[in-house]
């Protein structure tokens, strides 16, 4: 087992932070990068706060992933229409769509709603170089992790009422993931979305 | 989280930092520096601190000796021969199962006319679970230690050189297969779907570690037939081992098994009423509890406790074996 102090890969600037966190992110030259049995530079977006955004703010990663998804059959029980069809670009059972899974860690039930609220409606935003001194939360999950877990937020808005889902023959290809960090508030009843 | 971690220093001001186990980035609570820890060909490696010395092993047996059915005497005979500790290597893996088991469950409905009708209730279940797994590293040969029930301790590689250890000879491939089968074999049983028509579960592995745990190995004799029992180094509770059982409980547990499966039978038949499936399942029941019994006086010469392959006379082999009768029977009747 061996220490080593973490680096940035383009301008070898140590990084250093007060979380522990899988990506890092040079405050120098704005690069993040991940060590995952190497290093990899990742890219990454950052979202700007809506200007009438109030409360404690902080920055959320997720994984951003273009997925080709084909439904070759399926069946529900007690349902008629098929959500995820309706979300698809380009009608019909087969499309392409944005997955968001959040990186970092959270309760199932919170992973579940806040990955298929921006996977059916994708947020909106102008960007940013940096973190303008925002706290940002740690990112824990994988970029390989994300991309498995894709599918399991495309079977959810599946599974998800009317109808009782039974069958579904798919196949899901991630064509590009990058890192998508956006805006929250501390509110009373928690992180919301500060777009 | 698990309460074991590792003493290392950070590279940039040479402060102490305390890393939890299978984390792999920390910042230096002194210069504020990111730090990576980068693991044994990627497996980080730990070593638990063996908390036990030999006379607290060597109780830990003798205290072991005077519980459940072992010999009446062997806490006056028995007589303790060798003790020593050994390091065993253990692979633990955490893994995250997330997906949907959908299909459907049979309810039977009989109506007064004794018309059975069968109402199907689709399900979909959400899995979305992490799962602890671990198993043991090596042969274990008789220790019955198979895996790892204890993950809380200090951790340090002080007394490695001092203790014989058991190299590790299972590959990281084979244990992430086995934490993957295994996660994903609990995550099916969670979902509770009977009939399944459409599955799709993923398993994420997220750590890998290989943890080496002391075990102290005490043998003993009694009338002389050797045992052994092995101590877990880090709580001192015994883990495993093999003690000689009392012909005395084993000839009252056969009579007190004849005569309980007898009475539950026969009330069985006396009280069915007419009714078939009451006599059965009282004869069924009857000779269940014979059987447990029966198994206990056929291997009670020998008391084995820990994860031994083939532990006959177990009481969880007993129950499977009832399980399978009771299936024969429902069979049988259908």
């Amino acid at each position: 087992m061996r220490v080593v102090q973490v680096k940035c890969p383009s301008c070898n600037t140590p990084i250093y932070s007060k979380e522990r966190d899988r990506l890092f992110f040079c405050d120098k030259c704005n690069t993040l990068h991940v060590r995952d049995g190497g290093t990899d530079k990742v890219e990454y977006e950052i979202a700007e706060f809506n200007k009438s955004a109030q409360g404690e703010k902080v920055y959320m990663p997720f994984w951003r992933m273009y997925s080709s998804f084909v439904i070759r059959s399926k069946s529900v029980e007690g349902g008629q229409l098929f959500r995820l069809a309706n979300w698809l670009k380009g009608g019909g059972d087969t499309g392409s769509l944005f997955i968001y899974l959040p990186a970092t860690d959270m309760e199932p039930s919170a992973l579940k709603y806040w990955s298929t609220t921006f996977t059916a409606t994708p947020p909106r935003y102008a960007t940013r170089l940096n973190f303008g001194g925002v706290r940002r939360l740690p990112a824990s999950m994988t970029k390989d992790e994300a991309t498995q877990m894709a599918d399991f937020v495309v079977v959810t808005m599946e599974a998800e009422k009317p109808g009782v889902l039974q069958r579904l023959d798919y196949s899901l290809t991630v064509n590009d993931a990058k890192v998508v960090y956006l805006p929250f508030v501390y509110a009373q009843s928690g992180l919301v979305p500060a777009l | 989280m698990t309460g074991i971690s590792v003493g290392l220093n950070c590279p940039a001001c040479g402060g102490a930092i305390s890393v939890v186990e299978g984390e792999d980035t920390i910042p230096c609570q002194y210069c504020g520096s990111m730090l990576f820890i980068e693991g044994d060909k990627g497996v980080s490696t730990i070593a638990f601190k063996s908390k036990v010395i030999h006379p607290n092993a060597v109780a830990a047996t003798q205290a072991w000796w005077a519980r459940g059915f072992k010999a009446r005497d062997l806490k006056r005979v028995g007589q303790v021969t060798e003790v020593y500790p050994i390091y065993l290597p253990f692979w633990r893996a955490l893994t995250r199962v997330a997906g949907w088991v959908c299909g459907y469950e049979e309810r039977r409905h009989t109506d007064k006319n004794g018309k059975v009708t069968v109402e199907r209730i689709p399900k979909e279940v959400m899995v979305l679970q992490d799962y602890n797994f671990s198993e043991i590293a090596c042969d274990p040969g008789d220790l019955g230690i198979r895996t790892l029930k204890n993950f809380t301790g200090e951790t340090s590689f002080a007394d490695f050189e001092m203790i014989p250890t058991f190299e590790a000879t299972t590959s990281k491939d084979d244990a992430v297969v086995h934490a993957k089968n295994d996660a994903l074999s609990r995550a099916r049983s969670s979902a509770r779907v009977p009939h399944v028509t459409f599955e799709r579960l993923h398993v994420v592995p997220k750590r890998l570690s290989m943890v080496y745990y002391p075990v102290w190995i005490v043998r003993y004799k009694y009338r002389d037939r050797m045992y052994m029992t092995g101590v877990d180094g880090v709580t001192g509770q015994v883990m495993s081992g093999r003690a000689p059982g009392d012909p005395v409980f084993q000839s009252l547990a056969v009579t007190a098994g004849a005569s309980l499966g007898g009475m539950i039978a026969a009330a069985g038949l006396i009280f069915s009423d007419g009714s078939a499936e009451i006599a059965i399942g009282g004869l069924a029941v009857g000779a269940g509890i014979l059987y447990v019994f029966y198994r206990f006086f056929r291997h009670g010469s020998e008391i084995v406790e820990g994860e031994f392959r083939e532990k006959k006379g177990s009481s969880k082999q007993a129950l499977k074996d009832i399980g399978s009768i009771a299936k024969q029977i429902q069979g049988g009747m259908r």
